[in-house]
């Protein structure tokens, strides 16, 4: 079993290896060569951000080759070793990693060899901060606080036209999961001061059908004390949350007003006025800035910010056809290709 | 089979209290009762537990499991294990559907589109079961098949459809306080189980799972049986598909993956819930009321656990222990019951 297990091992090491030795010697002609690990392309998210840093690759004259994991860091551990064994090394990796603290063994594997890291979507920490070049990434402070401070609109607007309560439910990421505690904190510091409460928080798990279950099982708890605002740590939780809501007899957008981050959930809510607002977070674009500070990186030796935020700005119903951003490619998109999730219709 | 519970049915509280004690051994009583005595405890201080509300939510919650559980339970009592490819049958499901709604087709064209693709997957699957492959590599294999080409389908990007449309009654509507998900769920249990008490495709059933060599003497190959029960499981998958899509209103490859209950993995709950109701996992016992049963019990742990205000941790670790408890008391019982014969 053990030389079997060998066997499997020697010869995904020569298969990738053969890869990467084809793949460098088709890119001498380029202008350099980049190694991303990043998880699965069948996530919504991710498989935006693939298709951003692929195409902005090819496009600033950059050969990329891509390995996903399943979400696995072991996985993606055993992919670095196969990829630094088989010798032919990149100009720049990028690093997405599934658990960045978990796979801290496998960055500074790769720092050893000389070539410059970026990191991706998971904000640097001390133990892995010298050992990159570099942050590109959403930032889950910023995104919670717009949502607080559009929250807190929306709670002024109720409470200017007479309407009274101001109860909050929080549907959340796992309370395990880093950018809870981000999120969590930036937004009840966005609503200190006003009228806005927590009075309960679940963390059934990401996606639309736990943000249902989560909050079908929050809404039997607190009905009695009155639920009036509800915030999603993102907009595919918010979206299930939302039905669970519906299906308790809430009207959304009356008695309940939802805001969301993130824009990976369902525009026709906003359109509708179920959900008050969401905050944009464009994986097509942190696939773009991404690769241009590699670009800037391999040009300059260094980057202007070692920190580098994709926009997170709010965006409500009266906001969406209008809210657009510029591509690090030149083009203009809008809403509908920045966002994940069913954004496109 | 029946027996146990047909005595246990007549008797009167006290006879019945000591035949539970001469039936089963001191080690099953002791557990069943602490376990019993911490459910209650949780029950009763659980703020707004028993309210209607609450127990709606509850069976609402178990609804999409429970139909699943349901399907992939004919496959296990007919002896042919798990289909591991549950998910993915769900995951090619709801992009079939979703892409015919997107594209037009309406409610009733995209349900039809949708079972004709889930009821190929499950006829391939216990084909090649049937012919004497193993369940378990079997439907390995065409997990990463109907994964891949739902991936490929979509391109690995959310399929929508706008409202209104037609699968919005199934997704979101109700009748009589009751959401069309449970009312579907409820009905499919009865159905089932009358199914498999009462026809002969039932009694088949729990012939080849209880004895295979028995079923073949008697003119019941596992060929046909793989078939209609991986047909029935996959149909189940494609039918909670459809009413996730028709509530949600979009579909997604990865709906299926990571997104269903704090113990994550679709299949893997699914295959819990068979497990918790107490079905064997050799086939030939057990039924479809107990997966069904099996379904509103871990969603009530659940659900108590959330209104105590524990986190996904420790809520994931009770769905592990009562899987763990529900396979040795089932297990311990069965061999009490096999010593007595």
């Amino acid at each position: 079993m053990i030389n079997l297990r060998r066997a499997f091992g020697f010869v995904a090491a020569m298969c990738i290896g053969l890869g990467v030795v084809l793949s460098g010697a088709m890119a001498q002609d380029k202008k350099g060569s980049i190694v991303s690990f990043n998880g699965p392309a069948g996530e919504a998210y991710i498989g935006r951000f693939i298709t951003g840093i692929k195409e902005t690759a090819k496009l600033k004259g950059y050969d990329i080759k891509v390995f996903e994991n399943q979400f696995n860091q072991a996985e993606q551990d055993q992919q670095v070793q196969q990829v630094l064994a088989a010798g032919q090394l990149p100009d720049v990796f990028i690093w997405w990693p599934s658990d960045a603290t978990a796979g801290l063994g496998s960055l500074r594997a790769l720092h050893k060899t000389g070539v410059p890291v970026l990191k991706i979507n998971q904000l640097p920490n001390e133990q892995d901060k010298k050992y990159i070049f570099g942050y590109a990434g959403p930032d889950d402070r910023l995104r919670a606080r717009n949502a607080g401070y559009m929250m807190r609109e929306a709670a002024a607007a109720k409470k200017a036209a007479g309407g009274d309560g101001f109860n909050v439910l929080v549907l959340a990421y796992p309370h395990s999961y880093g950018g809870y505690g981000l999120s969590i904190n930036a937004f009840n510091e966005a609503i200190a001061g006003s009228d806005l409460k927590v009075i309960g928080d679940v963390d059934e798990g990401f996606g639309q059908a736990n943000g249902y279950k989560g909050a079908a099982k929050l809404v039997a708890k607190l009905k009695d004390q009155g639920i009036h605002f509800v915030y999603g740590m993102d907009d595919a939780i918010l979206t299930g949350g939302i039905k669970a809501l519906e299906e308790a007899g809430f009207k959304m957008g009356d008695d309940v007003i939802a805001v969301g981050t993130v824009c990976n959930g369902d525009k026709q809510l906003i359109e509708e006025g179920k959900q008050f607002g969401t905050t944009l977070q464009s994986p097509l674009h942190e696939g773009q800035l991404a690769i241009k500070l590699v670009e800037e990186y391999l040009a300059t030796g260094k980057l202007q910010n070692y920190i580098n935020f994709t926009p997170n700005p709010a965006v409500t119903k009266e906001t969406i056809a209008t809210t657009a951003l510029r591509g690090f490619d030149g083009k203009l998109y809008g809403i509908e290709e920045l966002c994940s999730g069913a954004w496109a219709n | 089979m029946n027996t146990t519970a047909n005595v246990y049915a007549s008797a009167s509280p006290a006879s019945l209290f000591n035949r539970i004690i001469q039936n089963h051994s001191p080690i099953v009583i002791v557990l069943v009762a602490l376990f019993l005595a911490v459910f209650l405890y949780g029950m009763v201080t659980a703020p707004n537990f028993l309210t209607l509300f609450n127990l709606k939510t509850i069976v609402r919650d178990a609804a999409l499991v429970g139909i699943m559980a349901i399907g992939l339970t004919f496959v296990t009592l007919s002896g042919n294990f798990f289909l591991l490819s549950m998910k993915e049958t769900a995951a090619l499901s709801i992009i079939a559907f979703a892409t015919a709604m997107s594209a037009g087709y309406g409610f009733e064209l995209s349900f039809l589109f949708t079972m004709l693709i889930a009821l190929a997957a499950g006829v391939l699957q216990g084909a090649l079961i049937g012919l004497g492959g193993n369940p378990i590599v079997v439907t390995l294999g065409a997990a990463g098949l109907f994964f891949g080409v739902a991936s490929w389908w979509s391109e690995n990007l959310v399929v929508s459809f706008r409202r209104p449309h037609g699968a919005e009654w199934l997704g979101s509507g109700s009748l009589f306080g009751l959401p069309n998900i449970t009312i579907a769920f409820i009905l499919i249990s009865i159905t089932a189980e009358i199914v498999l008490r009462y026809s002969t495709f039932g009694r088949q059933v729990y012939l080849i799972g209880a004895n295979r060599a028995a079923g073949k003497a008697t003119g019941h190959e596992n060929f046909s049986m793989a078939i209609k029960t991986c047909a029935i499981a996959s149909i189940c998958s494609a039918f909670v598909a459809i009413a996730f899509s028709a509530q949600v209103s979009s579909a997604h490859v990865n709906y299926f993956s990571s997104e269903f209950g704090s113990s994550g993995d679709m299949t893997i709950l699914v295959i819990a819930t068979v497990m918790v109701g107490g079905n064997s996992i050799m086939g030939g016992f057990g039924s479809t009321l107990r997966s069904s049963l099996g379904a509103v019990f871990i969603s009530t742990v659940d659900n108590m656990m959330v209104l105590h205000g524990f986190n996904s941790g420790p809520r994931v670790l009770a769905v592990g222990l009562m899987i763990v408890f529900s396979i040795i008391v089932f297990a311990l019982v069965r061999r009490g019951s096999r010593a007595q014969e």
